[in-house]
C-alpha cells in the first residue's frame, strides 16, 4: 500500500510541477518595449482550410510588419458553437481587438457583441456578420469586381472577338447569377464576342468536363470556355487537353490556385481568377490594429496601408479588384 | 489493521477522491499559468469571473446530457442518441416558433414533450423488443439527426429569438450564468433520485444483474423506460439551453456531445457494464473536462490538445481505479507462493 501512495503522491506532485513559473512571460497583452502592442485574435472559418491558411500567412506578415501579436485560432471543422466559445475566451484574455470570418452570422454575433461592449474592437473578413457586431468588413470582392475581371479577362484573351461559353454551377446559384449579371453587363464592351452556351456543372468536376466536351462539338469555332464555380474550371481543362484542342480553345475561370497549377503550368488553362487571400488576411489586421489605435474610424472613405490606398463603401473595406492566378505567378500560392 | 485506519484508506483510494484531486490540480495549473495582469492592471484570462463563467456556460449541455446518461449507464445501457436530439430539439423548436408562430413558453413545453417522446421510442425499442440499447440508440444517433437535416436541408438555421429567451442561455442571475440555476436543479434531482430512492437503487440492481432484478419482482422494463425518457428529456432541454446560449438553432447543434457525456460520466466512476457509479462522480467527471477542454487557450496551449488529454485523463483515472486491486491481487499470489500449505485468500 504505501508503494500506492507514493505513486499517486509522485502523479500529483508532478501535475503541480507544472504550475512553477518557468518563464515569465505573460500570456497575452503584453506589454513591447516601447509602444503598445496591440494583441490582434484573428478567427477563420475553420483551421485546416488552406485558404484561410493562406490568409493566415499575410496576416502573420502584417501583425510583424505592426510589431503586434497575433492570435491565430478557429474550430478543426467548421462549428458555430466553437467559433463563438473561442470568441469568448479571447474576451477573458483581454485581447485588443478581433477579426472574424464567420461560419454562422447570428451565432457569432452574439459574442462578439459582448466583446464590444467590453471594448474589444471588432472587425470581419471573408465572411460578414451582423453589421451592429463588427465595426467594419473587410470586403474580399463584390459581384461587379469579380464579373467585370473575368469578362476582360476573356476579351483579353480571345482578342475581344469570337464565341465563347459560360459553365456554372446550377441554373438557380445565388451568387452566380450575380456574377452572370454582371458579365453580361461588361460583354456589352465588346460587341464582337458572343456568348454561345451558358450550361450548369452541379458544382462537379466530371459534369463539367462532360459539358465542356459537348459545347466544344456543338460550336467547332468556340474560343474560350470561362467557368464561374471552381469544379469547373479543371473540368473544362481536361475537356480541352482531351480534344486536342490546348491553345486553340482557351480555359478561364474563378477557382483555386493548387486544383489548375497542372493545366496552367501545361498551358490549357490561361488564369484563375480569385482574390489574394494573402492580402485579405493582412488587410483584415492592418485594419483590426488601425481601429484599435484609432487612426481608423467609422465613416471614414478610405484606408491606406503601405502606400496602398483601399476604398471603403459604408462599412465595407474593399480589397479591390480581384487577382489574376498565370502562369507566373501561380507556384506562390498554395491553397 | 484496525478500522478506523481501513476507512481512511478506503476514502482516500475511491475514484471521487482522486477525481477532486486531479480537478483541483487542474484548476490550480491553470490559475497558476493562465492568469495575467495586463497594460491597464487589470486581471485577465483564466483567474477572473468572466473565464470561469464562460467554462461553465460551453459545458452546461454537455454536463445536462452527463447527469442523464449517468442512470442510463447505471442499468448497463448507453444511449448514443441524446446528441443527435439535441439538433433535433433545436430545430424543432426553431421551427415552432419561427414558421408555426407558437409562442416561446409552449414551444419549449412541446420540445420537451419531443425529447421524452424520443425516448420513449429509444424505451419501446429496447424494452418491448430485447434490443440491445447500444443497436437501438445508434440508429435514433442517426435517425434523429437526419429529421433535423432534413427539416432544414442542412442549410436552414433559425435566429433573432427574443431577448428574454436568449437571457436563458448568455444572463447572469446574481451572478452566476442563468443555465446554471437550471443544471443544479437538474442535478439535485437526479442525485436524490439515483442516490436517495429506490427507484435509483434499482437502476443499479438492474445494471448488476438485469435477470436477477426481474426474478425480484422489479418492473424492469418500466425502470429502463423511466431511463430514457430521462435522457430524451435532458437531451431536449440541452438543445434549448444551447439554441439561447448562440440565439441561433441548427440541425449540427450538439454533434459528438454525445460522446462528451459519455466520457464525463465513466471518467466520474460510473462503470459502463451498469451496476455501480455515482452522480456526484460524474459531476467530478464532467467538471475536469470542462475545465480542460475550455482553458488551454489561457496558457497559450493549443485548444487541440485538450482532446489528447481528456484521452489521457481517462484512461489513467481508469487504470488507477483498478490499481488497487491489481496490487492487493498481486501481494495475494507472492504471499501464497511463501507459503507451503497455500490458504484460501480472501477476496479483496
Amino acid at each position: 500500500m504505501k508503494r500506492f501512495f507514493s505513486l499517486s503522491f509522485l502523479a500529483v506532485s508532478l501535475i503541480f510541477s507544472g504550475c512553477g513559473k518557468k518563464d515569465s512571460a505573460p500570456a497575452a497583452g503584453s506589454a513591447g518595449a516601447s509602444g503598445k502592442k496591440l494583441t490582434i485574435a484573428m478567427l477563420p472559418k475553420s483551421k485546416g482550410n488552406a485558404y484561410f491558411l493562406s490568409a493566415a500567412k499575410g496576416a502573420q506578415k502584417a501583425a510583424d510588419a505592426l510589431n503586434d501579436t497575433l492570435l491565430f485560432d478557429g474550430p478543426t471543422q467548421t462549428d458555430p458553437a466553437k467559433q463563438n466559445e473561442i470568441v469568448e475566451g479571447w474576451i477573458n484574455k483581454g485581447v485588443d481587438v478581433i477579426a472574424v470570418a464567420a461560419e454562422d452570422k447570428a451565432a457569432l454575433s452574439t459574442a462578439l457583441r459582448k466583446a464590444q461592449s467590453k471594448g474589444i474592437k471588432v472587425v470581419s473578413f471573408d465572411a460578414d456578420v451582423m453589421p451592429d457586431a463588427r465595426t467594419f468588413f473587410v470586403n474580399q470582392a463584390t459581384p461587379q469586381g469579380i464579373g467585370e475581371s473575368l469578362m476582360d479577362e476573356a476579351a483579353r484573351l480571345a482578342g475581344s472577338e469570337g464565341e465563347f461559353a459560360i459553365i456554372t454551377a446550377s441554373l438557380t446559384a445565388a451568387n452566380q447569377n450575380e456574377w452572370k449579371k454582371s458579365i453580361d453587363e461588361r460583354l456589352k464592351m465588346y460587341p464582337k464576342m458572343k456568348l454561345v452556351e451558358f450550361r450548369p456543372c452541379d458544382d462537379d468536376k466530371a459534369k463539367a468536363q462532360s459539358e465542356a466536351t459537348t459545347i466544344m462539338s456543338a460550336h467547332p469555332n468556340l474560343k474560350l470556355i470561362m467557368s464561374i464555380c471552381s469544379p469547373g474550371v479543371p473540368g473544362a481543362a481536361e475537356a480541352v487537353k482531351q480534344a486536342g484542342k490546348t491553345g486553340k480553345v482557351k480555359v478561364i475561370g474563378l477557382g483555386l490556385p493548387n486544383e489548375n497549377k497542372a493545366y496552367v503550368h501545361s498551358g490549357v488553362t490561361d488564369s484563375v481568377i480569385l482574390w489574394n487571400t494573402e492580402e485579405l488576411g493582412a488587410l483584415a489586421v492592418h485594419a483590426a490594429d488601425a481601429l484599435a489605435r484609432g487612426t481608423l474610424k467609422a465613416g471614414d472613405k478610405s484606408f491606406t496601408v503601405g502606400g496602398k490606398t483601399y476604398d471603403i463603401v459604408g462599412d465595407n473595406i474593399m480589397l479591390g479588384k480581384p487577382f489574376i492566378f498565370n502562369k507566373a505567378n501561380i507556384d506562390q500560392f498554395d491553397f | 489493521m484496525n478500522s478506523d485506519k481501513h476507512g481512511l484508506k478506503k476514502l482516500l483510494f475511491r475514484h471521487e477522491t482522486l477525481l477532486l484531486l486531479v480537478l483541483v490540480g487542474e484548476w490550480l495549473f491553470f490559475y497558476f499559468r493562465g492568469t495575467t495582469t495586463n497594460f491597464s492592471g487589470v486581471t485577465v484570462g483564466f483567474g477572473t469571473a468572466g473565464a470561469q463563467i464562460d467554462i461553465l456556460r460551453h459545458s452546461c449541455e454537455i454536463g445536462l446530457l452527463a447527469l442523464v446518461m449517468t442512470p442510463v449507464i447505471l442499468t448497463g445501457g448507453i444511449d448514443l442518441s441524446v446528441g443527435s436530439l439535441m439538433g433535433l430539439s433545436a430545430v424543432v423548436f426553431g421551427k415552432l416558433w419561427r414558421d408555426a408562430g407558437v409562442p416561446i413558453p409552449a414551444a419549449i413545453t412541446a420540445t420537451l414533450a419531443l425529447g421524452a417522446l424520443a425516448g420513449g421510442l429509444n424505451a419501446t425499442l429496447i424494452t418491448a423488443l430485447r434490443l440491445p440499447p447500444l443497436i437501438v440508440t445508434l440508429g435514433t444517433f442517426s435517425l434523429f439527426r437526419g429529421l433535423a437535416e432534413a427539416l432544414t436541408r442542412g442549410a436552414d438555421t433559425f435566429t433573432g429569438f427574443p431577448a428574454s429567451f436568449q437571457a436563458i442561455g448568455q444572463n447572469n442571475w446574481f451572478g452566476l450564468p442563468a443555465q446554471l440555476l437550471v443544471f443544479v436543479l437538474v442535478a439535485a434531482a437526479i442525485w436524490l433520485l439515483v442516490h436517495r430512492t429506490t427507484l435509483g437503487r434499482s437502476f443499479r440492481a438492474i445494471g448488476y444483474a438485469s435477470e436477477g432484478a426481474r426474478y425480484a419482482g422489479l418492473p424492469v422494463g418500466r425502470r429502463l423506460a423511466t431511463v430514457y425518457i430521462l435522457a430524451g428529456l435532458g437531451a431536449s432541454l440541452a438543445g434549448l439551453i444551447f439554441t439561447a446560449r448562440l440565439n441561433q438553432a441548427g440541425a449540427n447543434t450538439g454533434t459528438g456531445y454525445e460522446l462528451f457525456a459519455i466520457t464525463a460520466v465513466v471518467l466520474g466512476g460510473t462503470s459502463i457494464f451498469g451496476g455501480s457509479g455515482s452522480v456526484h462522480g460524474t459531476l467530478l467527471g464532467w467538471a475536469a473536462v470542462a475545465v480542460l477542454s475550455d482553458s488551454l487557450p489561457y496558457v497559450d496551449w493549443p485548444r487541440e490538445v485538450g482532446g489528447m488529454l481528456t484521452g489521457l485523463l481517462l484512461i489513467v483515472a481508469l487504470s488507477a481505479g483498478v490499481l488497487p486491486k491489481f496490487l492487493s491481487a498481486w501481494r495475494a499470489r507472492r504471499h501464497s507462493s511463501r507459503s507451503v500449505n497455500p490458504q484460501p485468500t480472501p477476496s479483496p
